[in-house]
């Protein structure tokens, strides 16, 4: 996969951009993205616990799990694993499904983004290891991709102090 | 299917509205407190029709409300829909920085027990 230049990132393509060091080496990372026993242990939000129904990374196969959240309810998510390249590159199309893994609208908003798009590059750092990821919206309609462009240029202008102010305002209300 | 569309064109208004400088200004401004669109317009340099311009976007979009009071119709913030908006994003990247950090502290479990299996060896 060609690297995007930044500018046309900057343009078009809005994407979510997250780096990690991790204290391991690069083969225990990468054995903890992709063996389904180990994938239940981190994947998921605080105070959620995951079980995984299916982990078959290879490109076509999937990743399907159930979380489970603190109040009960759950929730499915399904990965496609569309490249693959141990121990360095994992890139997988990831969404919301009902329990057979079937997809189902954006629970947010059917008019967000339904399906992501996520690059996870793994780079040896000494005996550590540093992890990239990136994720845009894709498979999605010319709305979908106008609102998130929206959404993602408002928050880059600095619109986030605004939110803050929002937020303050709307814990007084 | 209706009612999507109504979501559609509810969200398409948010973000519309949302893609002006001004209007972002004006939202900003109505996060301090309810006002008359005279305040509203005195930092802008334009005129009260410009500026109301800007507010029935704003109102349309749902983004902030005009009172029914004759005189001044105090304008305020009705941020819902912004809220939404900004919190799935987050949400996705929360969702993934918070799975990151459980698997950090799993990592650095993982390596304490593989040094005593090491030791014991």
């Amino acid at each position: 996969m060609p690297a995007k230049s930044n500018a046309a990132a900057k343009s078009s393509d809005r994407e979510i951009v997250i780096t990690r060091v991790f204290d391991a080496p690069r083969e225990m990372v990468w054995k903890a993205f992709t063996e389904r026993e180990q994938m239940a242990k981190w994947w998921g939000m605080k105070g959620m616990t995951t079980r995984v129904l299916e982990l078959d990374p290879r490109p076509g196969g999937t990743f399907l799990y159930v979380i489970r959240m603190p109040d009960g309810r759950e929730m499915c998510g399904k990965w496609v694993y569309r490249e693959i390249v141990a121990p360095e590159l994992l890139v997988v199309v990831h969404f919301s499904t009902d329990n057979t893994g079937e997809p189902i609208p954006h629970p947010y908003d059917p008019n967000l983004p339904p399906e992501m798009l996520t690059t996870t590059r793994f780079i040896e750092n000494g005996k550590r290891t540093t992890m990239e990821l990136r994720s845009v919206p894709i498979n999605e309609t010319a709305a979908q991709r106008a609102a998130f462009n929206k959404l993602a240029d408002a928050m880059e202008e600095g619109f986030n102090n605004s939110l803050d102010l929002l937020d303050d305002y709307l814990a007084t209300i | 299917m209706v009612q999507q569309n109504m979501t559609q064109e509810r969200l398409d208004a948010t973000f519309s509205a949302l893609a002006d400088p001004t209007r972002r200004a004006i939202l900003a401004r109505l996060a301090s407190g309810e006002t008359s669109v005279s305040e509203l317009a005195e930092p802008f340099a334009m005129s009260l029709p410009a500026i109301s311009k800007h507010l029935k976007v704003l109102q349309r979009a749902g983004l902030i409300e005009r009172g029914r009071e004759a005189q001044w119709r105090p304008c305020r913030l009705a941020a819902a829909p912004l809220k939404d908006a900004s919190d799935w994003l987050e949400h996705y990247r929360r969702f993934w920085e918070e799975s990151l950090d459980r698997l950090e502290e799993y990592l650095r479990e993982l390596q304490k027990k593989e040094k005593k299996n090491a030791r014991k060896k």
